[in-house]
C-alpha cells in the first residue's frame, strides 16, 4: 500500500543555496521544511514522484486512495483511483515546485490533481534534518 | 495564526467514508479522499476485555475553506464521532498554499509565524499542545477547538 520513496540524489549533489544565509548562525535548522500533499490519478504518480524530486525531495510516501465521487455521475471505478504522495520539501521549494504542479495539472491529459502544504513544527535529529532539507551544512 | 484553508482528515472504521463526505457535503464541503489504513488497537486490551476492535479503518482527506472548518468538524463529529458505529476521529491542520482546487486557484495563506520552523532542536512551546482554550468552558457537544 503504501512505499516509502528514497531520495532522489545523493546531498552531495546538492546545489548551492542561493538564498541569502541565515542570519542567526546559532540556529540548527535555518530552513523550514513543510509537508507538501498531492492527490494525483493513479496511473500518473510516478510521474509526480519524479517531478517532485527534482525539487530536492529526499523523502516521499505514496499511498492508494480514491476520490469520493458520486456513485451516480458515470465514472468508472478505475477513474476514481488516486494516489496520494506525501512529500518533505524545503520552504524555499515550495513555491517552485507549486508552480510546476499547478502548470502539470492543468496540461497533462487526465492528470488533474491537487497539492497543498502543510507546515511543520518540529522534527528530531540533526542528520535527518539534513536528509530532508537535503543541506549537509 | 489564520489559514484559508484547512486539511481535515477523519479516521473512521472502513466502511464510513461515505458517510463522512454525506455529512461534509451537507455544510458545505465539496470532495474528499479516501486512505485505506490500519488501526493499531492494544492487543491487550482488547484480548483483556474481551472487545474487538476493528482494525481496518478510512482516512477520509477533505480540503475546506477555513470558514466552514468548525461545521464540517462538529458535523463529523456528531455523524461519526467516538459515539457512533464509525468511531471517528477528526482534525484540521493548517494548509498554506494550495493549487489544483477548482474554486481556489493559487492561494496564499496569511504569513506564518517564525515558529513554525521545522527544527532539531525543538522547541517547547512547538512540541507543547496549546492549552490556550483548556478552561475555555467549551461544553462537550461543541468538540471543536481552535488552536489558532
Amino acid at each position: 500500500m503504501a512505499n516509502l520513496k528514497p531520495k532522489a540524489k545523493p546531498i552531495a549533489a546538492a546545489k548551492p543555496h542561493k538564498d541569502k544565509p541565515p542570519k542567526d548562525k546559532r540556529t540548527l535548522a535555518p530552513y523550514k521544511l513543510t509537508l507538501l500533499i498531492t492527490v494525483v490519478p493513479r496511473n500518473k504518480a510516478e510521474f509526480y514522484l519524479d517531478l517532485l524530486q527534482s525539487f530536492e525531495v529526499n523523502l516521499q510516501m505514496s499511498v492508494s486512495a480514491h476520490g469520493t465521487a458520486n456513485k451516480l455521475s458515470g465514472l468508472l471505478a478505475s477513474e476514481d483511483d488516486r494516489q496520494v504522495l506525501f512529500s518533505i520539501i524545503r520552504q524555499d521549494n515550495v513555491k517552485a515546485a507549486l508552480t510546476t504542479l499547478e502548470n502539470k495539472f492543468a496540461t497533462i491529459r487526465e492528470g488533474k490533481g491537487v497539492a497543498f502544504t502543510v507546515p511543520l513544527s518540529s522534527t528530531v535529529g540533526v542528520a535527518v534534518y539534513r536528509f530532508l532539507s537535503n543541506r549537509q551544512e | 495564526m489564520k489559514y484559508k484553508y484547512e486539511a481535515i482528515f477523519c479516521i473512521v472504521n472502513a466502511g464510513f467514508s461515505e458517510e463522512v463526505m454525506k455529512a461534509a457535503r451537507e455544510v458545505g464541503a465539496q470532495g474528499g479522499t479516501v486512505i485505506s489504513a490500519n488501526g493499531t488497537a492494544n492487543v491487550q486490551a482488547e484480548s483483556l476485555f474481551g472487545i474487538t476492535i476493528q482494525p481496518r479503518k478510512e482516512i477520509v482527506l477533505i480540503l475546506v475553506e477555513s470558514d466552514i472548518k468548525e461545521a464540517v468538524l462538529k458535523a463529523l463529529y456528531h455523524a461519526v464521532g467516538l459515539k457512533t458505529a464509525g468511531q471517528g476521529v477528526a482534525f484540521a491542520l493548517p494548509v498554506k498554499d494550495v493549487v489544483g482546487l477548482r474554486t481556489a486557484g493559487k492561494q496564499k495563506a496569511l504569513p506564518q509565524a517564525d515558529g513554525d520552523n521545522a527544527s532539531p532542536s525543538a522547541d517547547e512551546d512547538d512540541l507543547a499542545i496549546s492549552d490556550e482554550n483548556e478552561d475555555d468552558g467549551t461544553p462537550p457537544d461543541a468538540p471543536v477547538i481552535d488552536k489558532d
